[in-house]
């Protein structure tokens, strides 16, 4: 067998094996959605932290955080910072949430909009915009799964029939498996993903300078301020670095599947002792850079996209097919669950706020789970039809997504701790700030250095804030009951928090 | 808001402050530490802190 055929091969059992692990995890097919997208709210500390770090860590965390450091250098800490910022938010926002989404039984993330601001159209309109931007996000997990399928292949493999051949997997996977297969499934990922990391991150360096700190200094003899932000308002320096790390932190927790992850969760405190572990998780990410700082080391000169392949070239250039099978088995999987994840989410939420409570179809719960299972395969055919057509970095697409998706957080915000916030200003608070982003986009403006997408924050929560003011708020009955139920632990979640 | 609750928000928002807006500054300190630059240790030492400032106001918390 050529060199290729054997990394393929270790690939593509380690994905069917996973599969099969996430199918009989599910136990059989479930009908019921609230079992199906929510597993039943059942998760407790473990289940959460696994499903969580498992959308989390994706094939981004693999190869794009490696790529930027390879290509950018420090800007890449901003993957670092995020998330810590996140899991501090997460701490206070994700309780209240998760009692609110209890008490009145909501499924997805738009579902709090609907609720909260007695607007079902606001609920139609979050649920749009965040499956329009869910797409990119997607779209970078395929762009991930094709580096990877192309290196392993050693080129002697057509790469787009592979991403297509694994992207009806994951669809197939979905509709076997639900939230609960998922989280078994990421079991197995987060450990190879480990491995794979620690071999590219720790041992690699350890390898080619002797260690981590030696091999740095190489990468700083070769380019001097590597590790050194550019100041003030130039492109990529600490104002972009600042606005960006805030504005990732607060898109973090309005994904619609993390929206998901957080209401199956099995009480509040399990959220509570998630967030307080879960920044050690991101340690993970360290391994990541120094990967893509030691590939600059050994292979410079590569540009753009190329960049994102930075660690997975040397691996394929020094080590023997096997390694190579291994660690890219661990990157597909790191591309395959999350996208799962995705996929579910946006299906779950096209279904719910826009089938059932706008359109009136699939309301019992057989023609949901049906209707849910087809809008998956839809969503993939989405992304795979954005992949063909546009082949940017990792970051990039990441960026964009987030800058999108980020536009919920005020109006999540406002709902938990601003009575006078209503359906119309949220409406106009998320409408202007991507406004604001599409004109960004088409005037290529650089608003001083920072993140398009953090000034688009600031425009959406001072509309949000004005247009309130001047609009009627929900009745008051409705927002006394609905703050009560975010204050209160319902009875039965506190007595089984183990 | 009484002094238990003022502190548990402090104690959460040191972690966000380190990795946000002390950025800037932390960037233009030339110390090496273990041969590596200022920035990329600090930023690896607020990681290993913030779960230690969440526990602290989780610990904070007014349980009702």
């Amino acid at each position: 067998m050529t060199g290729g055929g054997v990394a393929l091969t270790i690939v593509g059992l380690s994905i069917a094996a996973v599969t099969a692990l996430g199918a009989a995890g599910a136990r059989g097919l479930i009908m019921n959605p609230e079992a199906y997208i929510l597993a039943g709210r059942s998760l407790g500390t473990l289940f959460t932290w696994l499903l969580m770090a498992g959308e989390i860590y994706t094939s981004f965390t693999f190869l794009g955080a490696a790529g930027w450091a390879y290509g950018k250098g420090a800007p890449a800490f901003y993957i670092l910072c995020y998330g810590p910022v996140a899991y501090v938010i997460s701490y206070f926002l994700l309780p209240p949430l998760w009692r609110v989404a209890k008490r009145y039984g909501l499924l997805t993330g738009p579902d709090f909009f609907a609720v909260r601001y007695r607007s079902r159209p606001l609920g139609v309109l979050v649920a749009c915009v965040g499956v329009i931007f869910l797409v990119p996000y997607i779209t970078l997990q395929l762009t991930g799964l094709q580096i990877l399928l192309t290196i392993a292949g050693r080129g002697a493999f057509d790469a787009t029939v592979g991403v297509g051949l694994a992207f009806v997997l994951t669809a197939l996977f979905v509709f076997v498996a639900g939230l609960r297969g998922l989280a078994w499934a990421s079991v197995v990922k987060d450990a190879a993903v480990l491995a794979a990391v620690a071999f590219a991150g720790i041992w690699l360096p350890c390898h080619i300078a002797g260690s981590p700190a030696r091999l740095i200094h190489r990468v700083l003899a070769a380019h001097p301020g590597w590790m050194t932000l550019a100041p003030g308002g130039a492109a990529l320096g600490t104002r972009w670095f600042v606005s960006t790390v805030l504005l990732t932190a607060c898109g973090f927790w309005v994904w619609p599947q993390s929206a998901a992850a957080a209401y199956a969760a099995r009480s509040d405190r399990v959220l509570q002792r998630n967030a307080i572990l879960m920044p050690l998780y991101n340690i993970l990410l360290v391994p990541a850079l120094l990967a893509g700082f030691t590939a600059l080391a050994v292979l410079p000169g590569l540009r753009g996209p190329g960049a994102d392949q930075s660690f997975m070239l040397v691996i394929a250039q020094d080590y023997p097919a096997w390694v190579l099978g291994l660690v890219a088995a661990a990157g597909c999987l790191a591309a395959l669950i999350p996208a799962s994840a995705q996929l579910l989410g946006a299906a779950s939420v096209l279904v719910k706020n826009v089938l059932g409570d706008w359109l009136g179809v699939a309301t019992t719960d057989i023609s949901r789970t049906a209707a849910t299972r087809w809008l998956v395969a839809g969503t993939a055919a989405l992304a795979l039809w954005l992949w063909l057509h546009e082949r940017t970095t990792l970051v990039n697409l990441l960026l964009v997504a987030y800058n999108g998706i980020a536009q919920f957080f005020p109006g999540v915000v406002a709902g938990l701790v601003w009575r006078r916030a209503t359906a119309w200003g949220v409406a106009a608070g998320i409408l202007s700030g991507l406004g604001v982003l599409a004109a960004g986009v088409i005037r290529q403006a650089a608003w001083g250095g920072l993140n398009a997408g953090f000034v688009a924050l600031l425009v959406n929560l001072t509309v949000c804030v004005a247009v309130s003011l001047v609009t009627r708020p929900a009745p008051a009955e409705h927002l006394e009951a609905f703050a009560q139920a975010a204050r209160t632990t319902p009875p039965q979640a506190s007595a089984g928090t183990s | 808001m009484n002094v238990r609750s003022a502190a548990r928000v402090a104690a959460a928002a040191v972690p966000v402050a380190a990795l946000s807006i002390a950025i800037p500054f932390v960037n233009r300190v030339q110390l090496h530490a273990f041969g590596v630059p200022f920035l990329p240790v600090w930023i690896v030492a607020w990681m290993l802190l913030t779960p230690l400032c969440l526990w602290v106001a989780h610990r904070l918390e007014v349980r009702t």
